[in-house]
């Protein structure tokens, strides 16, 4: 009997030690800290979290994840989510938050001078911290490049069998066909993503990096990947990767579908001039510099060149269109993608 | 005084299951709400798919596993070959690599930039065609499952041949059957139970599996309650899919009660001998030797080479301190979630020992719910619950410290911790529950007419003589936990990571050489605790023996 007691005090106790260490850690202090729910998981944004660590003595406290599963957790916490800063990789996840409700307006001059107005959100409830360029990836050997010039284009019977894309799983596919639904209409877009699929040389499947090594070994002639994927692989660790890396042409259809690495402010930021100042730190030359230079995407930064090997690639023509539209018309490309059978 | 205190087990029981099933509230509302449109094209368009893939995936994976495994399991408990021992326990090792960094290593091996298609481009100037050499295809992924899973066959298995059905082999020996001939007439039919027993873990991982197959492209159940919940933003349609996959999975369950059968074929006396193991020569022996060779090949050497030569590429990157901190993080965690479990699966596994009736069934059934459930509904389900559990003791937190935040639980390891514990419960209340089988209820009567309390009688006898079973449950959850991705790449809190996150973050970002370091310490920490669990089975099996 005296057993069974002490027992239910024991949980009892660690219930509520549970509780209070839960308490006790939130309430380190407050004013020194930012709490950033992210979706990039480079070693440059680490770094840069380090620094700014270093340089201001405010905390960066991170949740890494996929981006979806971020933003619903965020959802579910609402008024209560401690989630200062929202970093996503693409245009579809942020515009998911700002129409769920869960932002508010980035102001801040810094910021404005530094990331072009096409790269903001009209109320500046979002801010771009890079660009990523869906380019068009085909066989050095076997495709002459003037035989490419759009992404409709590929469409063409010239094609047939010869074309490799991902899943429309990937959030970049959606996009770029989201893009299209915003430029040329549903109808269109249902037109280009059929045929596609009556192009492809095999199911979709792999990532965007498996597409290119499948053209390096011949499984088609011409793919569709985000150029920065290419720049990893040229510098990898694996000597094979990079074989098969300059295996391949890169080639920017014009216009490029571009897509972009953003971030947004929760709407109830308790921590917000941190979190302010963390985003005005991540569109800074230095931290630009180094997205631009050690992980090959396209800096978001007016006054920040892209590195020298995305000049070598050639000029980039993006789209123009309203960046959040890839965002508003996302649901539509997952839903065409289904009738299309992209798998 | 004796009537007393099963209650406590009763009621500990009875709070425990109502937490398990409390956090499925939310998902069992939803599920009467009327359906909306996505869920009209997903029936339309995708359900058909998505069925037969699943089907496909989990028919062949079983097939292939149950041949490898029964086959290994036979030749190991049934003949004597050259390196036999050694296979013994290394055929157990593929279970060490998760299917996910199977999957992603096995395929990067594949691809044109890997070991395979480079030495044969180099020896014969041309590689394999990759049209009919894909491991990223259903094939593949039937491969890759079916390596990793085997284990789960060959150990139950080889467990039941070597104890209990050596006499009715010795006796089809002895009536002067085949070799194929026992196997086929005595073996299989006699360790139905088993058979059964080992195939449904492979069926249900396979289910909750989303790492190899959305990698490979697959659409199965799994990857599509993902797709529809965070990619169409659909809670509803994800949770419509998940409530199908439940119904499949208690359907299964339900039916491998029946395939068990009534334990027919159990022993007439309970003393069981171990078999004696013919000597292969010759051709033969080679044969056998080669077999299990080819098996541990392709299920962990060939694997943890490819991982090791990545590591020595990228070391100087990956592993640095942090390497450390994940390893630890890992570690601790599990320690703790299985802990737990232990706890909680000694009470229920008690309780339906002590007092066998309806409502103890049902706790037993409800105990294995959370590993019948992908990781990623449980990791939703969880988030659900704790926000709700958080929003109701928000009082209490601002009592304890005015300025608490709102949400404490639920941005704590509580969440992570409390979701692993409703996964796997299940493993441990296993283990546990077939310990307290073996023991039965005489010694725990015994002591109790003896006047012993409930308490003494407890650490006094019960426990002693489960050791044996507790220990293999904690090793089994923490080998679970260490290997296991969606709970923790979802529920993590504040820089908190673990091996499997880091794997995954490496691996999205489509690095995967990089993602060696993290993958090889989880190969190494799971290979130890399969090392262990391995001599504390056979220990236990010895005394058994001498007894």
């Amino acid at each position: 009997m005296k057993k069974r007691k002490f027992k239910f005090a024991i949980l009892a106790t660690l219930a509520l030690a549970a509780i209070l260490s839960g308490c006790a850690d939130s309430q380190q202090d407050k004013s020194k800290e930012v709490n950033v729910y992210s979706a990039r998981h480079y070693e440059v944004d680490k770094q840069a979290y380090i620094d700014f660590e270093n340089e201001t003595g405010i905390k960066v406290n991170i949740i890494e994840g996929k981006a979806p599963e971020l933003l619903e957790r965020m959802k579910r916490e609402g008024a209560d989510t401690q989630a200062d800063l929202f970093i996503t990789a693409d245009m579809g996840n942020i515009y998911q938050a700002i129409e769920g409700g869960m932002t508010q307006e980035l102001s801040s001059k810094t910021i404005k001078e530094n990331i072009p107005e096409n790269l903001r959100g009209e109320n500046n409830e979002w801010v771009a911290l890079t660009k990523r360029a869906r380019v068009i990836v085909y066989d050095k050997e076997k495709v002459n490049p003037n035989s490419l010039s759009t992404y409709a284009a590929l469409t063409d019977s010239e094609w047939k069998g010869e074309l490799l894309v991902r899943g429309s799983d990937s959030i970049y596919n959606q996009s770029l066909l989201a893009s299209f639904i915003a430029d040329e209409g549903e109808e269109y877009a249902k037109m280009w993503a059929q045929g596609i699929v009556n192009n492809l040389a095999r199911d979709p499947k792999g990532n965007d990096r498996d597409q290119v090594k499948a053209i390096a070994a011949g499984e088609g002639l011409v793919t569709l990947v985000n150029s920065y994927y290419l720049g990893q692989m040229l510098n990898s660790q694996d000597p094979e990767e990079v074989k098969a890396a300059e295996k391949v042409g890169i080639f920017f259809p014009e216009p490029t579908h571009v897509n972009i690495s953003g971030v947004v402010l929760s709407k109830y930021s308790s921590n917000k001039d941190n979190a302010i100042l963390l985003a005005e730190y991540l569109t800074s030359v230095k931290v630009q510099k180094a997205y631009t230079e050690e992980n090959y995407e396209y800096p978001a930064n007016k006054n920040v060149e892209p590195s020298e090997l995305l000049l070598s690639w050639g000029e980039l023509k993006p789209q123009e269109l309203v960046l959040s539209e890839i965002g508003r018309n996302n649901k539509k490309a997952v839903e065409i993608f289904a009738r299309a059978a992209w798998k | 005084m004796l009537k007393r205190k099963p209650g406590f087990y009763g009621f500990a029981s009875t709070i425990i299951a109502i937490l398990l099933i409390f956090p499925f509230g939310d998902l069992i509302l939803q599920l009467f709400e009327k359906p909306n449109e996505n869920w009209m094209e997903i029936k339309e368009f995708l359900l058909k798919d998505y069925i037969g893939n699943t089907l496909i995936l989990v028919f062949f994976t079983a097939i292939l596993a149950l041949i490898i495994g029964t086959t290994l399991a036979w030749l190991i408990s049934a003949y004597d070959f050259p390196l036999r021992k050694f296979f013994r326990w290394a055929l157990i090792l593929p279970l060490a690599i998760p299917s996910y960094i199977l999957a992603y290593t096995y395929a990067a091996m594949a691809s044109y930039t890997g070991v395979v298609q480079v030495t044969l481009r180099s020896l014969l100037g041309t590689g394999l065609d990759q049209r009919y050499f894909n491991i990223m295809s259903m094939p593949g992924a039937v491969f890759v499952l079916s390596l990793s899973l085997m284990p789960y066959i060959y150990m139950i298995l080889r467990a039941f041949m070597e104890g209990q059905s050596a006499s009715l082999i010795e006796c089809g020996r002895m009536l002067g059957k085949s070799h194929l001939g026992i196997f086929l007439k005595v073996v299989v039919p006699v360790s139905r139970a088993a058979l059964v027993a080992g195939t449904s873990l492979v069926v249900l991982e396979v289910l909750s599996d989303y790492g190899v197959a959305s990698y490979f492209g697959i659409q199965t159940f799994s990857t599509a309650i993902f797709r529809s919940w965070f990619s169409l933003g659909d809670i509803d349609s994800a949770i419509r899919l998940a409530a199908i996959l439940m119904v499949f999975v208690l359907v299964l369950l339900f039916l491998e009660k029946i395939l068990r059968g009534r334990r027919s074929y159990s022993m007439t006396n309970t003393k069981h001998c171990p078999l004696s193991r013919k000597k292969l020569r010759g051709p033969m022996a080679i044969l056998a030797t080669s077999y299990a060779s080819i098996i541990l090949l392709l299920g962990f050497l060939i694997p943890v080479g490819q991982l090791t030569y990545w590591a020595i590429l990228t070391y100087k990157d990956t592993l640095g301190v942090e390497a450390w901190v994940l390893s630890l993080n890992t570690l601790w965690v599990a320690v703790i979630s299985a802990i737990i479990i232990l706890v909680f699966g000694i009470i229920i596994a008690n309780y339906s020992r002590l007092k066998n009736n309806f409502l103890s069934k049902i706790y037993s059934k409800i105990s294995l719910l959370g590993y019948s459930i992908p990781g990623a509904v449980v990791a939703i389900t969880m988030i659900l619950f704790f926000i709700h559990l958080d929003r109701w003791l928000a009082p209490l937190y601002k009592i304890i410290l005015p300025g608490a935040p709102g949400l404490v639980l639920s941005m704590s390891l509580v969440l992570l911790i409390g979701a692993y514990v409703l996964r796997f419960l299940a493993v441990g209340f296993q283990s546990i529950d077939g310990g307290f089988e073996r023991i039965g209820r005489k010694y725990h009567d015994a002591s109790k007419m003896l006047g012993h309390g409930e308490v003494s009688t407890f650490f006094k006898i019960d426990l002693p003589m489960l050791k044996p079973a507790l220990l293999s449950g904690f090793t089994l959850v923490c080998i679970d936990v260490i290997k296991e991705l969606p709970l923790a790449l979802i529920l993590r809190p504040f820089n908190f990571n673990t091996l499997a996150t880091r794997v995954f973050d490496y691996a999205n970002d489509e690095r995967i050489p990089e993602a060696s370091v993290p993958s090889l310490l989880i190969v190494l920490i799971v290979a130890a605790g399969i090392l262990i669990l391995n001599k504390t089975l056979d220990k236990e099996k010895n005394n058994e023996h001498k007894n």
